[in-house]
């Protein structure tokens, strides 16, 4: 199995999954999902709560281990290289992880640290990201302080500092208000110009046209996949929203049907 | 491993910030304190007794005030009616009362042994054993002078047998001798334990542990990282109360601080491994504190701080053998008290040892279960 999927490896893949699976107990959280994610890329993970994408995120960042199928990360096995694998990546996780009660200054320190950045060039990163993140008024500032908009630009800068080929960002501006959405969405852009590999969950479709591509989840399923305008032609629609919900009502156009069996996925709408 | 100083150092970032956490620590053990060595003593005081004097001689007076002239009892009362003692024995009135018969007097100069009644009201057990005690005490003593007083008229043998006592290693008997060196125990069992599994599960709830997760430290940075500073913490607050007991409670140590400093780290291994544990069977803070005091609480019954094991049913004397603290307990007062050396110590050092490293073992397989 992973020799026949390390031959499906690809040069100038970021991320490849093959028919990635995860179970709990009998919920199938992520059902066979094979993707691939070019480096550079901005890639969208969309779909409602609950369609799989933060077990996905997971299990590329080595969180949670596949129940099975396989998953290569910056072209390594997650499943065997996950230190080697977590050094290459940044992960900012739903919830805005940090330590409420460190200041902005300390938090990027800890997790520089942690990532065993020290010394200079550790106060030089500091500096970068503070300027980068627009957070240097906040520096002195507890974390639990913070404006909400800010609160997730540190989220970003500690999963960042350590400068990951690789940023997986899961669900980053949910609770934000549109303008600090929009001026997210910008720092994302600025990230994916300057190499970086940037994979992105999210429940506003709107936020699906930012994305150079974006894959469509519901049940653990892949049920679309494809740049935004593509899938728009494809279906006939305006907007990512409209497509998701013909989807969703299984009422889709002219190369998709549903209910369709598991291994036509990606043949059909893989890119 | 240096990224082990960085998590160190953040986690004396944050607790400096906790007011309450340093609360616990440091201010909480020394009211702890104030109250063991005052107010909770298991000495029995001022037990108060009713007189039923039926004889109303000269004799039962003087055996009355033999009674009074003591601080181990109060006399509250004289009455003739033993019919009215157990209705203020219910109303919490009269702990104990000696009932004089008639004749006493009488007896005893014709050289009879003339019986006394005490009774002692038996629902605190511990209270009535040794107030019994303390009575059987002042009788004999009565009972000396009187045979000396009447030897010095009538020329008689002194008493022929007496017993002189005296009480080694705590010859005060002074309870806070022998309960602030428990104090001492329970507090490194509470706080490492409970600031440990708080910790984690703090970690868990603000969702920084995954994030932790998902850096290349390794687990046993992770941990190394987490529990040092809860291992400093409890060893400064060891000191701390050790000081403040020695200087200003004035417990005597018998024994080897050096000793009872290195069978304290010996036992953190235990209460932090519990902390550990306690983080990886539950979810939120407030479970941790549940679960937390639930052991804390077998661990404090088992251990013979308060109850002496010597005094429980045979089923719960064998259950505390289960019971890691009480083997540290016995280690401190026998420090503290006897000055012990480790060689007399290693019945107690030898489990205890063993408990430490399977807790500590198991708490951390346990946690690297949790990162899959």
């Amino acid at each position: 199995m992973t020799r026949a999927s390390a031959d499906r490896w690809e040069d100038g893949a970021a991320i490849q999954t093959v028919e990635l699976t995860r179970r709990f107990g009998s919920f199938v959280a992520v059902e066979r999902v094979s993707l691939r994610v070019r480096r550079g890329e901005v890639f969208g993970l969309l779909g409602p709560n609950g369609a799989g994408k933060t077990t996905l995120i997971r299990m590329l960042c080595g969180l949670l281990s596949p129940s099975a199928g396989s998953a290569f990360v910056a072209g390594l096995d997650v499943a065997r290289a996950g230190e080697a694998v977590r050094r290459r990546i940044g992960y900012m996780s739903q919830r805005f992880s940090l330590y409420p009660d460190l200041t902005v200054e300390e938090n990027l320190t800890f997790y520089g640290g942690v990532y065993g950045i020290r010394g200079k060039p550790l106060r030089t990163r500091l500096e970068e990201v503070l300027a980068e993140l627009a957070l240097g008024p906040f520096r002195e500032s507890l974390a639990r302080d913070l404006p909400l908009g800010y609160k997730q630009r540190l989220a970003l800068g500690c999963a960042m500092l350590h400068e990951p080929p690789i940023l997986f960002l899961d669900e980053p501006t949910s609770g934000v208000d549109p303008r600090a959405r929009r001026s997210f969405w910008d720092l994302i852009h600025r990230k994916a110009e300057a190499g970086t590999t940037l994979v992105v969950t999210t429940h506003y479709m709107e936020e699906a046209e930012y994305c150079h591509r974006i894959a469509i989840m519901d049940s653990g399923k892949v049920i679309a996949l494809g740049s935004p305008t593509r899938l728009k032609e494809e279906h006939g629609c305006e907007s990512i929203q409209q497509v998701f919900l013909k989807l969703l009502r299984g009422d889709g156009g002219s190369t998709w049907q549903t209910p369709r069996s598991p291994s036509g996925e990606s043949g059909v709408l893989g890119s | 491993m240096r990224a082990v100083g960085f998590l160190v150092r953040k986690e004396f970032q944050q607790i400096r910030r906790d007011r309450p956490v340093l609360g616990i620590i440091f201010v909480v053990p020394l009211l702890q304190l104030l109250i063991f060595a005052n107010v909770l003593t298991t000495e029995t005081k001022h037990v108060k007794l009713a007189v039923v004097d039926l004889d109303r001689s000269r004799l039962s007076r003087a055996l009355a005030t033999a009674f009074s002239n003591t601080d181990r009892f109060r006399v509250v009362g004289f009455t003739t009616d033993v019919a009215a003692i157990p209705s203020e024995m219910r109303a919490w009135r009269v702990q104990a009362a000696l009932v004089i018969p008639p004749g006493f007097q009488s007896k005893l100069v014709r050289g009879e042994s003339p019986a006394l009644q005490c009774l002692v009201d038996g629902v605190d057990g511990n209270t009535a054993a040794v107030a019994l005690g303390y009575a059987e005490g002042i009788l004999s003593q009565f009972l000396t002078e009187y045979a000396r007083r009447e030897a010095a008229n009538a020329e008689l043998p002194e008493q022929p047998i007496r017993l002189e006592e005296r009480m080694l290693y705590n010859p005060d008997l002074s309870s806070r001798q022998y309960m602030i060196p428990g104090l001492v125990v329970a507090l490194l069992t509470i706080i490492p334990m409970l600031l440990t599994a708080l910790s984690f599960t703090r970690e868990r709830e603000m969702g920084t542990l995954e994030q932790l997760l998902v850096t290349p430290l390794r687990k046993h940075e992770l941990l190394a990282g987490k529990l040092i500073p809860y291992l400093i913490l409890s060893y400064a607050e060891l000191a701390v109360v050790t000081t403040a007991a020695i200087v200003v409670f004035r417990i005597h140590v018998e024994g080897s601080l050096v000793l009872l400093a290195g069978l304290g780290l010996l036992y953190l291994f235990t209460t932090l491994g519990l902390g550990l544990f306690v983080s990886t069977v539950t979810e939120s803070q407030q479970q941790a504190m549940f679960v937390a005091y639930f052991l804390i609480v077998f661990m404090l019954l088992m251990s013979g701080f308060f109850i002496p094991i010597p005094n429980m049913p045979l089923l719960l004397k064998k259950l505390t053998y289960l019971d890691p603290m009480r083997y540290f307990m016995a280690i401190v007062r026998d420090v503290f008290q006897k000055g012990s050396s480790l060689p007399s110590l290693l019945p107690d050092v030898l489990p205890m040892t063993a408990f430490g490293l399977a807790i500590f073992s198991l708490s951390v397989l346990k946690f690297r279960k949790q990162l899959g």
